[in-house]
């Protein structure tokens, strides 16, 4: 049975349009990740999720019931602020019961309750300590334990771990996927991070101006995605985008030039382009390679800035009239990434080369034409 | 010269920027309220030499039923001033609702707030009248004759309370309606979730949040029954027969009518023991966050 | 929010609700309202009884130029602005003064004075009435302007000390780090970086001292006697004793007296409940 359904529900604030024609189904002891650009509408989607917010139009659905007017104490729900709003007058221990007080569970039921979610989430020695004797990531933990002790049908997590420093935040996060292994509960989570979106999501939902673009795991939404946009907010550093025009268009297969004179081959296109449209071509930095005329397709450039990451070395590169567009480095160059460390000192000329299997083609209106690539699966 | 003034204005010109201030008010306020502690030990009509007579005047003051008067009338706007936070929270919660024109008609409650208490004292005036104010109008609907609050020794204080809770109710309507904007909204959200709703919500997850505001809220309403003065002087002038006098206004009568200084000051100084252990409460809440953050 | 907002949507509900309220509201302005449906009553009116029926004919202009012209108000007026704007001045030159040496200078004794001016200005006025009233007596300023003057300035410096202090305390410490830096007096400092950051607390406490010094009564009684010196309150009481029976008049007085503190507060309502907040809730 479905966990929680999503039926086109739309969200105005005033004159403002936050959620349009939003639909998901989500199953039983998924994981889905929300993910998407600040304003894309994500937290408003959790909060309708969680009653926080009324929906202007369209249906919510939990465990099968139509929650889409109940208050937020009766869907069946917990919830992680990103602030942990953890009541500053409360005990941990009165912290996590609260709910099932409210709820006027029997003593007993509570005690053990919060009893569980301690020993579940190593708090038991905090129990009586007030949230600002705590540090964050304990009060991190005493937030998701108050979830726990609600024994919720869905946990929502609205961006739980942006206020923590990068090692805890790693740290939580595996302790969350141990935490979803272990409970086996539908979880809702809303990132901006898309590290926190591909390493713990079953499926991940990318949003954009109120919009759900994708839905999908995240390897396929990374190795196939259905637009220019999914394909450029996943995945860092950046896609390189290179405008480009259709030279000759034949049944499913069609020849674009990039720039002067650089010419890709694309095949088995889902839909092809007319000739003479304009397109962009797609292609990820850990796709081109240095130095290899032979590649498929190559082009020169000059290297103007080289980053040694130890595991990784990724190098801006300046193809001249071929520029990329909307890059990270905010500049027309490409982002070439190398998996181990080479030395490129400035102002080297270089080649850089891709298989024509690897790049990606959008019409003008972003739309993924180029064919559906194989995803490794795990 | 200019080298020695460069040299200490580090501390020099810190110094000449707080004395004028510091010298007026520690003049006219702190140095005049010791020196009325002194005056309580002496004879004096305000004129003449003093004469030091020692406790005599607390020892008068102790017998004279007048003050016992006053105590009880002091108690009574204590206890009466203790509804100002209550009724003050209740319209912040009525008025915390963002719909067009709700601004304008938050603004018209907090009106008597500035009102002089003058204004207040004779606007009341008008309202306790028994042949033409709104409260003999009122009585008028029911057939019956309203009772003169203002010449009722029984009833006299009590009124006189009520009209001073006009503007001290605003007062704590403004704090309380300050305090519910800062709310957590997250603590809000999360109250929801846990399914506090209604009273649960307001005892639990709002009063919380609003213990500061509301000390401030208490403190200030004990600070002002205390120093009532004003709206005894306009409405009753502590009558009938002296029966809605309070310490403020007795201290006046006894030294600016009866000339009787040394007295007057006795009272003010008995007053001021009262309100001491008050205003070191109050201090003490105020100034402590800081010294944990230093 | 809390109480949870009435939704946008449902129309009806929040008219019904501003109806609501506004109802609340008349009750709670309705001993202000009758005091000015008597200011707009003509005197045979109000001699004949007639106080809560519809008046018989509208004697604003008469009403309200009668209460200039016959009685002494307009010296009133006059005096209480006198009284007023000196004292508002020196109140926020002083408390600009105190706030920033109390706020940005570390020196022994600093929490006792800071605590002192704080403290001061919740004790009694009854405390200190007999030694301010003997000195003013003594300096010849009884009965004249300075005497109220001086008194509400110092008084009222506690009060906004306390404010200006916390204020400027709460301004980044990186400001004056810098100014300190490139060399800046205490003097300097005050007047390029302090002055021009504290505007919107000088507005603040300006509104907030004006209603404070125009309101009081007690003082205006203790300190001053004749009608050229008398503010309005101290004014107000004693029109009421003089013009007992023309009720009309004595109305009009009062809601003049009103205007002032209500036009300030209307004017900059913003600056008033920030600081009539920030002055008591941040402490």
């Amino acid at each position: 049975m479905a966990s929680v359904e999503i039926q086109n529900v739309e969200k105005h604030y005033g004159g403002f349009h936050a959620l349009k024609d939003i639909s998901l189904t989500v199953d039983e002891g998924e994981f889905i990740v929300m993910v998407g650009p600040s304003g894309c509408g994500k937290s408003t989607l959790l909060k309708t999720i969680a009653g926080l917010e009324t929906v202007t139009s369209g249906q919510l659905k939990i465990k099968g019931r139509d929650v889409t007017h109940l208050e937020p104490g009766d869907r069946g729900i917990a919830m992680v602020f990103q602030s942990y709003a953890l009541y500053p007058h409360m005990t941990v221990e009165e912290n996590m019961g609260f709910g099932l007080r409210m709820a006027k569970r029997p003593k007993a039921e509570i005690d053990a309750a919060v009893a569980r979610a301690a020993q579940i989430l190593r708090l038991e020695e905090q129990l009586r300590k007030y949230p600002k004797q705590l540090s964050g990531g304990q009060r991190q933990r005493v937030a998701i334990g108050r979830a726990i002790t609600r024994s919720p049908d869905v946990f929502l997590f609205d961006e739980p771990l942006s206020n923590l420093d990068a090692a805890l935040r790693t740290q939580m996060r595996v302790e969350l996927s141990t935490l979803h292994a272990r409970l086996g509960s539908t979880m809702i989570y809303v990132t901006h991070d898309q590290v926190e979106a591909m390493t713990m999501a079953s499926r991940i939902v990318v949003l954009n101006g109120g919009r759900i673009e994708q839905v999908g795991a995240p390897l396929d939404l990374y190795t196939n995605p259905v637009n220019l946009f999914v394909a450029g907010f996943l995945g860092a550093p950046r896609m390189n985008f290179v405008a480009a025009k259709v030279s000759s268009a034949n049944g499913n297969s069609a020849t674009v030039v990039c720039g002067d004179n650089l010419k890709i081959d694309f095949d088995d296109l889902v839909e092809t382009p007319a000739a003479g449209s304009s397109v962009t071509v797609g292609i990820r930095p850990e796709r081109l390679r240095i130095g290899d005329p032979d590649a498929g397709n190559s082009f020169p450039a000059r290297v103007n800035l080289t980053e040694y990451l130890g595991r990784e070395t990724i190098v801006y590169a300046d193809a001249g009239s071929l520029s990329t567009s909307g890059s990270d480095s905010g500049t027309g160059v490409f982002t070439i990434q190398i998996g181990d460390i080479q030395p490129f000192a400035p102002d080297t000329a270089i080649t850089v080369g891709f298989d024509a299997g690897a790049a990606y083609l959008f019409d003008s209106n972003g739309k993924t034409l180029s064919a559906t690539k194989p995803v490794t699966k795990i | 010269m200019m080298r020695l003034w460069r040299r200490h204005r580090h501390w020099l010109a810190p110094t000449l920027f707080i004395l004028p201030g510091a010298l007026l008010f520690g003049i006219v306020i702190i140095l005049a309220s010791v020196q009325t502690i002194w005056v309580s030990f002496f004879d004096w009509d305000g004129v003449g030499p003093m004469q030091w007579v020692g406790l005599a005047n607390y020892e008068q003051l102790a017998e004279d039923p007048q003050f016992y008067v006053s105590l009880k009338n002091n108690v009574i706007w204590l206890g009466m001033f203790m509804l100002a936070p209550p009724l003050g929270l209740a319209l912040a919660l009525l008025l915390n609702q963002a719909i067009a024109g709700m601004k304008f008609l938050k603004s018209m409650f907090f009106v008597p707030l500035v009102l002089a208490s003058v204004t207040v004292g004779v606007v009341f005036t008008w309202v306790y009248d028994p042949t033409f104010g709104l409260l003999s109008l009122i009585y008028g609907w029911f057939g019956a004759t309203a009772p003169a609050l203002l010449s009722d020794e029984h009833l006299v204080s009590f009124a006189v309370v009520i009209a001073a809770l006009w503007p001290q109710v605003a007062f704590c309507l403004v704090l309380f309606l300050a305090g519910l904007n800062n709310l957590n909204e997250d603590l809000i959200g999360a109250g929801r979730v846990d399914g506090a709703r209604g009273s649960a919500m307001l005892l639990h997850v709002v009063l919380p949040q609003l213990r500061e505001v509301s000390f401030i809220a208490l403190a200030v309403t004990v600070i002002g029954a205390l120093r009532s003065f004003d709206m005894v002087a306009v409405m009753t002038s502590g009558g009938p027969f002296g029966s809605s006098t309070v310490l403020a206004y007795q201290m006046y009568e006894q030294s600016i009518f009866s000339y009787r200084f040394g007295y007057g000051a006795a009272i003010a100084t008995v007053l001021f023991a009262i309100m001491a252990a008050f205003i070191a409460w109050y201090l003490r809440t105020l100034l402590r966050p800081e010294q944990e953050t230093a | 929010m809390y109480p949870r907002p009435i939704p946008e949507t449902n129309r009806s509900a929040r008219a019904a609700y501003v109806t609501l309220v506004t109802a609340v509201l008349v009750l709670w302005l309705l001993p202000l309202v009758t005091v000015m449906l008597t200011s707009l009553r003509s005197f045979e009116e109000v001699m004949a009884g007639n106080y809560w029926g519809w008046p018989k004919s509208f004697n604003l202009v008469e009403n309200y130029t009668a209460v200039f012209k016959q009685t002494a108000l307009a010296r009133y007026f006059a005096n209480s602005l006198i009284i007023t704007l000196p004292s508002v001045l020196g109140v926020l030159i002083l408390s600009t003064l105190t706030g920033y040496v109390l706020s940005r200078h570390r020196f022994p004794g600093n929490r006792l004075v800071f605590a002192l001016f704080v403290g001061g200005n919740f004790l009694p006025a009854q405390i200190m009435m007999i030694p301010v009233r003997d000195l003013m007596v003594g300096i010849g300023l009884y009965d004249t302007f300075f005497a109220l003057i001086i008194f509400h300035t110092a008084f009222q410096t506690g009060f906004a000390t306390l404010f200006m202090r916390n204020f400027i305390a709460a301004l980044p410490d990186e400001l004056f780090q810098a100014a300190r830096a490139e060399g800046a007096s205490p003097w300097q400092t005050l007047w390029h970086v302090v002055v021009p950051l504290i505007r919107p607390a000088l507005a603040a406490l300006a509104i907030l001292t004006f209603t404070f010094v125009w309101n009081d009564y007690f003082w205006a009684i203790v300190l001053t006697q004749s009608d050229a010196v008398k503010p309005v309150t101290a004014g107000l009481n004693n029109l009421r004793g003089e013009w007992v029976s023309a009720w009309n008049l004595v109305a009009a007085a009062t809601i003049m007296v009103a205007i002032p503190p209500v036009a300030m507060f209307f004017l900059m309502q913003r600056h008033f409940i920030a600081g009539l907040t920030m002055g008591a809730v941040k402490g």
